[in-house]
């Protein structure tokens, strides 16, 4: 952005621009800490074109979120782009608090992903572990679900079994 | 030669009474006339809503090679040093005939940007992104609704309703004429009005063809169901991500319980805040208007 305020489809564009060059030349970056300090405003044209449109293009691949958004209109706009693409995006303050902004989890899976953002990785097993109520297979029905829809990158390691479980990443 | 006669009201004219002026005479456009002749008569007084719109119209009826003359009965102590005050003929092409005479001086070079109460009608022009222009108009609005207790929401809110809609002069209007955007507060009638208006093809006839491949059961809508459709729910020509920007203009807007007024080429909503988001207020929705080309939008404000 050549100035403090974010107006419109084409500044959008343009800024997307930039903004994917910056990610493609961070091949072995998951997760992208968007910055927002020093932006003024946004309308909800240039949210579209910019972050939202990231984030719904990486989704389940790379994660993006915001950091020092205080500014609650701006918030809104934020939301409103990403509730349009069906995409969330978190944002964090500086006391480790969130608000997905966007997309919500289904009532469902929202406590799978309460778990999932209290800590920096987890496994369908380690959910199960701690509901009530929860199998391994539900949980890893839930953690795919919130992987494919956005809020949760994921990865593969070794079982203890010796096979392949996905180890679920929190956006921050 | 024949010759298209637009007698205005000898009363205040808002976009509302405009449209009852227009809708009285033949279409302009539409008629084989080779000249308009726009007759303002003593004790007319244009709203800016009304006189952002009769510009657009102007411009474009003297851009299809039409005569276009208009003639005021008062000198400017009446809506003429009005108008020329708000920067009308400043925007007015060079080639409209005006009546008795063009008033020599622009008040709004002059003055512009002194009184509080006013921002002066401001070209939108396609080749030149003024990114100042909706950071003037939430100035104005700012400073006319300090009494509102809800003033810094709306100093957000409004910046960004006018960033949308600036926005999308750019994107709907496939036009060399230029857009116009406009701000008067009316203190006696206890609000203000913002208006934008653009000379292009209206957002309508570049989202129809969009709908009939993407989303066939919107495309049957009329045009006044589906443009109370874009503002409630987000249509767009782009796909389903997009579309967002004139509903969350109005989701914003319905906050501060704005009015909404929403002209294309021939349709024209008014929507009104209502419980479940705005409804249009059937009394001001007309179809098979009298052409305008473009889209033309105000919103109202209360002061406090």
């Amino acid at each position: 952005m050549s100035e403090d305020d974010g107006w419109g489809r084409v500044a959008g564009r343009e800024a997307y621009g930039k903004l994917i060059d910056f990610v493609e030349t961070h091949p072995g970056s998951l997760v992208f800490r968007v910055s927002l300090a020093g932006v003024h405003r946004i309308d909800i044209s240039f949210a579209s074109e910019t972050i939202v449109e990231l984030a719904r293009r990486h989704r389940g691949r790379k994660g993006f979120c915001f950091v020092d958004l205080a500014d609650a209109d701006q918030k809104e706009n934020w939301a409103a782009a990403a509730q349009r693409a069906a995409q969330p995006i978190m944002s964090w303050d500086e006391r480790g608090k969130s608000v997905t902004l966007g997309l919500e989890p289904s009532q469902g899976n929202a406590e799978a992903f309460r778990f999932a953002l209290a800590r920096p990785e987890t496994r369908a097993a380690e959910y199960a572990a701690s509901a009530k109520d929860v199998s391994i297979t539900n949980a890893s029905t839930k953690f795919k679900q919130l992987w494919e829809q956005g809020f949760l990158l994921r990865r593969e390691a070794a079982a203890e079994s010796g096979g392949v479980e996905y180890v679920y990443v929190r956006i921050k | 030669m024949h010759q298209t006669l637009i007698e205005l009201s000898p009363r205040w004219t808002n976009a509302s009474g405009l449209e009852d002026t227009l809708r009285s005479a033949p279409s302009a456009h539409l008629s084989a006339s080779s000249e308009v002749r726009f007759h303002v008569p003593k004790g007319c007084h244009l709203m800016t809503d009304a006189a952002v719109r009769l510009l657009s119209l102007m411009n474009q009826l003297d851009h299809s090679t039409r005569r276009v003359l208009v003639e005021f009965d008062e000198d400017e102590s009446g809506v003429l040093g009005y108008l020329n005050r708000i920067g009308f003929f400043e925007s007015l092409s060079p080639d409209v005939e005006v009546l008795p005479k063009r008033p020599i001086f622009s008040a709004a070079a002059r003055y512009r940007g002194r009184n509080p109460s006013l921002v002066e009608i401001e070209r939108i022009d396609r080749k030149r992104r003024d990114s100042t222009l909706q950071n003037r108009l939430t100035m104005a609005i700012t400073r006319a609704c300090t009494q509102r207790s809800d003033i810094q929401e709306l100093q957000g809110a409004a910046w960004t309703i006018l960033a949308e809609l600036i926005d999308n002069v750019f994107s709907h209007s496939k036009t060399p004429l230029d857009g116009f955007a406009a701000l008067q507060v009316y203190p006696k009638g206890n609000c203000l009005k913002v208006a934008v208006s653009d000379s292009g093809l209206g957002m309508l006839e570049t989202l129809r063809p969009a709908l009939r491949s993407e989303a066939p059961r919107l495309a049957t809508l009329s045009d006044i169901d589906l443009l109370v459709e874009v503002f409630k729910r987000g249509l767009s020509r782009h796909g389903a991500g997009r579309g967002c920007g004139l509903k969350g203009c109005a989701d914003k807007a319905i906050k501060f319980r704005a009015d909404l007024d929403v002209r294309l080429p021939q349709v024209r909503v008014l929507l009104v805040p209502g419980k479940d988001g705005y409804r249009p207020n059937t009394a001001f929705c007309y179809s098979g208007l009298p052409l305008i080309w473009g889209t033309h939008i105000c919103f109202t404000l209360q002061l406090d």
